[in-house]
């Protein structure tokens, strides 16, 4: 009976949202498509040869559209946790609350506890899936042909890592928590896209301090390499002086901010559970 | 005669406004959102056009003084700054387009008919197609104003920071074009249809939502793809290489036997392709509440009485 009822749970879950699991799946399929196109056909395009390129005669493609459509697709990518927020808000948690389909289940045999980890579980495993494709697909399209640097792109410095599966995970807890608190589809659908794109407003404008800065200071004026995060530079009585992350921080920071997304979604799905036991004590 | 007459208007009368009052009425949060979104970005973009512009532009000012020389300090955070916020500005102005249409294909649409609110209607006073029309005609008057506000505002935040900002945002970089002038009212008209089309099509309020937002892409991508070409562009050609003349956009340039060919838009095409661009898009406005109209008359059974 119980060996039935674990094939049936998640079987279930994955029938609800199969039209969402297809979205997914065609998002990540697409952009992993468009980044190979980019670099295999777009910037190996020989019609930037005649052309005067200046300081860019090492990277004929930044001519072409290569660098604009590029940077659309890294847009795509570091902002697709607001989707998955709006997914998990509207369509996993708060349509189902709404709509009684979830009181149904529980009075089925489905325990709420079980219901409510078979949907963060699942669509957990896809979000990581299709995250970590995306990530290496990203690294190869963007170390191939440099367009432009994490220090000066934030969703460069986004998508270059496990952050994008961190946001991911952390928009399908948020999502999950404001469809079980608000309990109607689309309050809670843009309540967590809002959420969401807070934090990550929030979090960026904080980045540069996740990391102590190198500070570098010299009586004359001084050239600082180019792959640097200037902070600050000025001077002071001493001479001169200037704050800066070297290359060698974006792991640092990169990770820091991870653990940092992870720990608000490690928060937001124990305020689910505990919301769904409140919820359900009240009810008996 | 003049009792039955009164009677008659009497009883037909109030059947109008009702179906707006109603609307009003449901809509309530959703108005209250519109009006604060609008208020707080409009209250973003007069900043941006008294102070936060004149602290950068001193900031330039100081650092042009400086010249090259190396020990010279400037305001550099006020730039930054000024930069940050215009961006969060323009952006805020052009996702209208996508809020209004999610807005429309979930909540004014598509929820009333997957939860059969709008058949319970249709069985009452209201004709299927008046119900339509008024929840496409008082969106648009509000989307129309607000929208139509907040581009005149950033248009005069962008001109306050005109040759004082060197970095500001040429005319016809992609966001700000479209955020300066009516081209993003025509663009959330463009949404409010999209959406409503999409959920008179799907009749399910996550799905249509979802329909939407596509369709309102597709709109947007259709109109930047057709924009450069809107009007006639202007043309160079001689030998070596040479840029397009300052302030203006560059829509192509290469090289043809040994001469090099630019063509482009200078600053006076401004205002012909804003006006060009907001004409077409609001033919596709047009076609798209037409569509409307004719899923509504398919749901609906050619006897639904006008």
């Amino acid at each position: 009976m119980s060996a039935t009822m674990l094939t049936g749970l998640p079987r279930t879950v994955l029938r609800l949202h199969r039209s969402a699991l297809l979205a997914w799946t065609v998002f990540v399929a697409g952009m992993s498509g468009w980044l190979v196109w980019l670099t295999e056909v777009t910037a190996k395009n020989p019609e930037p040869q005649g052309l005067l390129c200046f300081d860019a005669c090492g990277q004929p493609y930044v001519l072409l559209d290569f660098a604009t459509e590029m940077q659309w697709a890294c847009t795509l990518i570091g902002y697709c946790f607001v989707g998955i927020a709006a997914f998990a808000g509207g369509a996993l948690t708060g349509r189902e609350l709404e709509s009684g389909t979830a009181q149904l289940a529980w009075t089925q045999g489905v325990s709420p506890v079980r219901w409510l980890a078979a949907k963060l579980a699942l669509p957990a495993v896809a979000l990581t899936v299709g995250g970590t494709v995306l990530v290496l697909v990203f690294r190869w399209a963007s170390t191939a042909h440099r367009t432009q640097d994490w220090t000066t792109s934030a969703t460069m410095f986004t998508d270059r890592g496990p952050l994008v599966v961190a946001y991911a995970l952390c928009a399908l807890a948020v999502g999950t928590l404001t469809g079980l608190l608000l309990r109607r589809a689309l309050a809670s659908l843009g309540a967590a896209a809002a959420v969401m794109l807070l934090l990550y407003t929030v979090l960026t404008s904080f980045r540069v301090h996740l990391w102590p800065t190198v500070t570098r200071t010299g009586p004359h004026a001084f050239d600082l390499p180019d792959n640097v995060w200037l902070v600050s530079e000025g001077s002071n009585a001493h001479g001169r002086f200037a704050t800066y992350h070297p290359a060698s921080h974006y792991w640092p920071l990169h990770l820091t901010e991870t653990a940092i997304v992870l720990t608000v979604a490690a928060l937001a799905v124990l305020a689910s559970f505990r919301v769904l036991r409140h919820r359900l004590e009240s009810r008996v | 005669m003049t009792t039955t007459a009164m009677t008659a208007g009497d009883l037909s009368a109030p059947a109008r406004p009702r179906l707006t009052r109603w609307l009003l009425r449901l809509h309530r949060p959703a108005l209250c959102v519109w009006t604060a979104l609008v208020l707080a970005a409009a209250a973003l973009l007069l900043l941006l056009h008294g102070p936060l512009t004149d602290a950068a532009a001193e900031g330039w000012r100081q650092y042009n003084h400086c010249a090259f020389n190396a020990s010279c300090t400037y305001d550099q955070k006020a730039i930054l700054r000024y930069k940050d916020w215009y961006n969060y500005a323009t952006l805020t102005v052009c996702a209208l387009p996508f809020l209004v249409a999610a807005w429309a294909g979930g909540a004014l649409i598509g929820r009333e008919l997957e939860s059969g609110t709008a058949r319970l209607a249709w069985a009452q006073s209201s004709t299927p197609v008046r119900w339509l029309t008024v929840r496409l005609a008082v969106p648009a008057v509000a989307v129309t104003v607000g929208a139509g506000l907040l581009a005149w505002l950033h248009q005069l935040a962008w001109s306050a920071g005109q040759g004082r900002i060197d970095t500001a945002p040429q005319w016809y970089v992609l966001f700000t074009f479209h955020a300066n002038g009516p081209t993003i009212v025509a663009l959330t008209l463009a949404g409010l249809a999209a959406g409503a089309l999409a959920g008179l099509l799907l009749r399910r309020t996550l799905p249509a939502l979802g329909l939407a937002l596509l369709l309102t892409g597709a709109v947007c991508v259709t109109t930047q793809a057709l924009l450069p070409h809107l009007w006639p562009t202007l043309g160079r050609t001689g030998p070596g290489y040479f840029y397009s003349p300052s302030r203006s956009w560059q829509v192509s340039g290469g090289e043809i036997a040994d001469q090099y060919h630019v063509t482009y838009h200078p600053y006076s095409h401004y205002w012909p392709l804003q006006l060009t661009t907001t004409a077409l898009v609001l033919a596709m406005t047009a076609l798209l509440t037409l569509a409307c109209f004719l899923v509504l008359r398919r749901l609906t059974g050619k006897a639904a009485p006008r």
